[in-house]
């Protein structure tokens, strides 16, 4: 699936209101939310807190988000083999994941990157990008 | 120490609500002052009476007609309830259905209507309340066990391994829902008289009652009164156990 393009402009356009409902799913202040901190490095998220967000984004932009949706896109057109083996990342599955990740400061990446810590990326604008897209795709 | 249960103006959901025992939690509820919803497979005539009876008291009472294995349709239910009421409180998994043979007997659509509605049912239903208690940072969800459960039972290995799975479920939840202050029990009623399980109870006949400490067979006020405990601010400090209301069933 090719993967949608997102402009700055459009990601700016949603930060506030993302913010905003980070900050009530996380419980903690808006002003917390700065668009490339690590969700789980910086404010602490737990799992349930993902799910919690997701959750929320639902809800108040309208919009459907499939669970795992952001490790899929991640993912993009490559095969699971090809982007991942024994559960840690392949060489092609990082320059993939930079790509669709490209707010992630370079020096996140850690090599080797286990598949289960690909959440550790994740940032507000993540989340931006992931509800510009799923408001293109509606 | 406490004096109300915290449950007056609580939004309820409780599956399975119109027979058995089902109608006795959504009762017992409502005369709490909760507002209750209850979902039914198909007895619309059932789900009237409750709701009618219910009314005619005062209470808040919905019904909605909803097969909890359909996991499409309990997401559809559960998002129109919380957008009338703003939060769900309190989840009642109490939908169930029987398919008593031994093993051997069984056939698949025995096997796959016992599991796919205990247990998926369980699934369907509390995938689709759980984010709005996450969301809320509260919540009890008491899930409908059974004597069967913990205890074997000859021609329940398809009822009996869907309420062990229930149980399993109940308490691995407990732990991922803990850190939100959702706390989720399980009730394991005995031998309970309901339409459910009349068949059960004719088989065994007065036999059964001489293997119950208490020596009657249980009502499903007893398991209702359990169900609100756990429910009610009376339980904050419990969550993960399987309380049992079996008249002493399982010492024989």
């Amino acid at each position: 699936m090719a993967e949608i393009a997102v402009t700055q402009q459009e990601i700016d356009a949603v930060f506030p209101k993302v913010a905003e409902t980070m900050a009530d799913a996380l419980g903690c202040d808006v002003t917390d939310i700065k668009p490339d901190v690590s969700l789980i490095e910086g404010l602490d998220a737990e799992s349930i807190d993902f799910l919690d967000m997701v959750f929320r984004l639902e809800r108040a932009f309208k919009i459907k988000i499939p669970r795992g949706k952001i490790v899929e896109n991640a993912r993009g057109d490559l095969p699971d083999a090809e982007f991942e083996q024994g559960g840690i990342v392949t060489d092609k599955g990082l320059a993939q994941l930079k790509s669709y990740l490209s707010e992630v400061p370079a020096e996140r990446f850690k090599t080797p990157m286990k598949v289960a810590d690909i959440p550790r990326l994740f940032t507000p604008t993540t989340f931006c990008k992931l509800v510009v897209r799923a408001q293109k795709e509606a | 120490m406490k004096t109300a249960s915290g449950l007056a103006g609580k939004s309820v959901l409780v599956t399975g609500g119109s027979r058995g025992i089902g109608r006795a939690i959504v009762e017992t509820f409502a005369g709490e002052g909760a507002r209750v919803a209850f979902f039914y497979r198909g007895n619309d005539e059932a789900a009237q009476d409750v709701v009618q009876s219910m009314h005619a008291a005062g209470h808040h009472v919905h019904a909605e007609r909803v097969d909890v294995r359909d996991s499409a349709a309990c997401v559809q239910a559960v998002e129109k309830l919380a957008d009338e009421t703003g939060r769900i409180d309190v989840l009642i998994n109490n939908a169930g259905v029987i398919r008593d043979n031994p093993l051997t007997a069984l056939t698949d659509d025995d096997v796959a209507t016992v599991l796919d509605t205990n247990v998926g049912g369980v699934f369907n239903t509390t995938r689709a309340v759980a984010p709005y208690m996450v969301m809320q940072r509260a919540g009890a969800i008491v899930n409908l066990s059974s004597v069967a459960g913990s205890k074997g039972g000859r021609g329940q290995t398809n009822y009996a391994a869907s309420k062990g799975a229930i149980e399993a479920f109940t308490r691995a939840l407990a732990v991922e829902l803990a850190p939100r202050k959702i706390r989720v029990n399980a009730v394991a009623p005995g031998v309970i008289d309901t339409e459910m399980s009349q068949a059960v109870r004719d088989l065994a006949g007065d036999e059964v009652k001489a293997r119950i400490l208490m020596r009657r067979v249980g009502s499903a006020e007893d398991v209702a009164n359990a169900v609100w405990f756990l429910a009610s601010d009376y339980a904050s400090y419990v969550t993960g156990e399987v309380f049992h209301v079996d008249g002493g069933f399982k010492f024989d």
